[in-house]
């Protein structure tokens, strides 16, 4: 892609894109200045044109495919001329010393589309596909990594499908690698994961009863714009059920959603938890938002509203009123009280 | 055109005296709340009782805003607590807890009991951080020998919060010291109007508490505006001051009919013609002063003051003091420590520098 920027103006207002989005993504939660190097994942991968959805398998046998070394453009690497899908491979270790730990897999700038899958899981996807194809090449990929799906001192693999629509293809440049959060919260439930999403408003979706099995899959936190719904702005929602184990008795609990573009309301098992912003009954043209998408969110739960071992349903309501829309940035999941505070009295710590 | 110039400057420095009508007031403070606080985010209601050990917690400055005392991006619940000693509680007083301006919702308590709050906690969040917390404390409910307690619950939606801007601090209202009879308190308060509730003898014992002068904002009526009564059953003390008295009831956001005993002795319409410049809102800024006639005190037994109001919008109620009950010549006094009372204080100040004595 970046082969047709002929003038310097054009390659500077590139590079400016570049910083932006680096500024962007560097900042993965408050307080928060870059993520800490765990393992290089520099080097020799296996590689292969084309597509098969196999390919994103750890069961698929690659012994038959060709080294290329990552990051750089596959038309450096014998493959010029090619544009179209090809997967990228390779198995790490991942030392079981790092769990509790919030992990981060940075997979650089990739030219033009990817979709991430560790251990057969798809984990992040940046930039749209064909045949609605939209390029995403200046964008640094950080993906949360879920700790559900890493066998930990054990082999792991990550597949990486790419595709590119014209000029240099692949996985360009970068500090490719495995990271980890500076100040991680120390998550009693980690919901950084799928979850059950649907365009449109409805109040009884807040309901736990409700039948979500219709619903889209979405990963949080992950703007919405990177998961297939390039442009949509005004309601959604996100569902969630999950089992809460917990041995701790009376603790109070928070639940910590990051970063939602722009206004949302939360909701456990029917009942309002929090809200940032205002949001009305009225049509979406009333609502209007200023600061919200910035704000952090971390939402107390009223005692006994949490059912222990047993399921829970969290609902949130958004409504975007322009341009980036849904929860963009973690930590997302449920932490004791103790520990919240524990949380920001490191950022605080490492803030001085 | 140079007259002009000075007119919109007193206009805006008028305007700005309203917004800053927590520091306009004239009190004296008594007790600096002001410096290091102890601090945690988070929430636990045992956090308000005074003999909980806060001394694994963080430290934080009043007033500031958290965002800039390395709490950046925190929102939500957080306390606050600080210990402090008084030497002499004054008496015969109406202390005030002045606690600044809080973004967005709190909840004070002094030594365990609540106090005074302000906006509303979620699920129904409603922001107060525009408005600076004054709370009226009893003085039985501090300690003379040892340790006070002051909690502070602040809930934050988003973008700055906490205690952000001062004055903090525990004050009192030397004004207080004209009052024959000093009728700060608490108040029988019902919301709603009804001409039957200006009689002696009607039954307000399921009526509200609430205290004056503080709005009702602060005290459990967020979003009230229209109108609403108060009540006040006070007898006299023995040998009680005679000759000519008066009934101060400070200041009233907006309007008010006053009955004693039944009787009409005023309302605020009766100060309109002191207030020369006529502008809308002047009825919340006028100091109540109102003659009571000969005879309608009852010496010997109960007496009923019955004050009806009406809010238009905004903060609401008997917000102000002085109120009680004073002799011809301390309302004398009174209205000379505070000429605003008769025309905008920076009205005042023009006339008296640029000699317009067209009033």
């Amino acid at each position: 892609m970046r082969t047709i920027f002929k003038t310097n103006s054009i390659r500077i207002l590139s590079i400016t894109a570049l910083l932006y989005f680096f500024a962007q993504n560097c900042k993965a939660y408050p307080g928060e200045e870059g993520l800490v190097l765990l393992q290089s994942l520099k080097g020799n991968w296996l590689f292969s044109i084309g597509i098969n959805e196999e390919w994103a398998s750890p069961k698929f046998n690659d012994s038959s495919w060709e080294s290329i070394k990552v990051p750089s453009a596959w038309e450096d690497q014998g493959f010029n001329g090619y544009n179209g899908y090809a997967f990228y491979r390779k198995k790490i270790t991942i030392s079981s010393s790092y769990k509790g730990r919030m992990l981060y897999l940075n997979m650089g700038y990739i030219d033009d589309v990817d979709e991430v899958y560790l251990n057969g899981h798809k984990i992040g996807s940046t930039g749209s596909f064909p045949p609605n194809y939209n390029t995403a090449y200046n964008a640094e990929r950080v993906y949360f990594v879920p700790e559900e799906d890493i066998t930990f001192d054990g082999p792991n693999l990550i597949a990486v499908k790419v595709y590119d629509a014209i000029g240099e293809g692949g996985i360009i440049s970068g500090e490719i690698g495995l990271y980890a959060g500076k100040n991680s919260a120390n998550l009693t439930l980690n919901l950084q994961t799928t979850w059950k999403f649907q365009t449109g408003d409805d109040l009884k979706r807040k309901d736990p009863d409700f039948d979500d099995s219709s619903w889209k899959e979405i990963f949080v936190p992950a703007k919405w714009e990177d998961q297939g719904y390039r442009d949509y702005d005004g309601y959604a929602w996100y569902r969630k059920t999950f089992t809460y184990n917990t041995t701790e008795d009376n603790e109070k609990m928070v639940i910590m959603m990051g970063k939602i573009d722009d206004i949302d309301q939360v909701f456990i098992n029917g009942t309002l938890v929090g809200s940032t912003g205002n949001l009305t009954s009225r049509a979406n043209s009333d609502v209007s938002a200023g600061q919200e998408f910035d704000a952090f969110r971390g939402y107390f739960i009223p005692d006994g509203l949490l059912k222990k071992n047993q399921k829970n349903v969290i609902a949130v309501r958004v409504l975007d009123t322009g341009g980036a829309g849904g929860i963009y940035e973690g930590p997302v999941g449920l932490i004791t009280q103790s520990k919240y505070i524990e949380f920001w009295r490191n950022i605080k710590k490492s803030s001085r | 055109m140079k007259a002009k110039h000075y007119k919109l400057l007193a206009i805006s420095l008028f305007l700005l005296a309203g917004c800053l009508s927590a520091n306009a007031e004239d009190l004296k403070r008594i007790v600096s709340l002001s410096g290091e606080w102890k601090f945690s985010i988070g929430d636990d209601s045992k956090w308000a009782n005074p003999s909980f050990n806060d001394s694994d917690w963080d430290h934080i400055s009043v007033p500031g805003k958290w965002e800039d005392q390395g709490y950046n991006d925190y929102n939500g619940y957080a306390w606050y607590r600080k210990s402090f000693r008084i030497n002499e509680i004054p008496s015969n007083t109406t202390l005030y807890l002045m606690m600044g301006r809080i973004d967005d919702a709190d909840v004070v308590y002094l030594n365990g009991k609540e106090v005074g709050k302000s906006g509303k906690f979620p699920p129904d969040f409603k922001t107060a951080y525009d408005r600076p917390r004054k709370y009226i404390i009893t003085p039985d409910l501090l300690k003379p020998d040892g340790e006070n307690v002051i909690a502070v619950k602040v809930y934050d939606s988003y973008m700055e919060g906490g205690i952000v801007e001062g004055p903090t601090g525990i004050y009192i209202d030397e004004d207080n010291d004209l009052l024959s009879l000093n009728l700060s308190g608490k108040w029988k308060f019902h919301t709603g109007n009804n001409r039957s509730w200006r009689a002696t003898d009607f039954d307000d014992s399921d009526w509200d508490k609430i205290y004056v002068p503080s709005v009702w904002e602060n005290q459990g009526y967020e979003d009230y505006d229209g109108y609403a009564w108060y009540r006040l059953e006070f007898s006299l003390p023995q040998n009680f001051t005679t000759g000519d008295l008066y009934l101060s009831l400070g200041k009233i956001d907006d309007e008010d009919d006053v009955y004693l005993n039944g009787e009409l002795i005023g309302t605020v319409n009766d100060l309109r013609r002191n207030f020369n410049y006529g502008n809308s809102g002047w009825q919340y800024n006028a100091r109540r002063i109102y003659k009571i006639k000969d005879g309608l005190l009852n010496r010997n037994g109960k007496n009923v003051i019955a004050v009806r109001v009406f809010d238009g919008q905004g903060l609401g109620g008997i917000y102000e003091g002085p109120i009680g009950i004073m002799t011809a010549e301390n309302s004398r006094r009174y209205k000379n420590l505070h000429p605003s009372n008769d025309i905008s204080f920076w009205e005042y100040m023009y006339d008296k520098f640029f000699g317009n004595n067209n009033n």
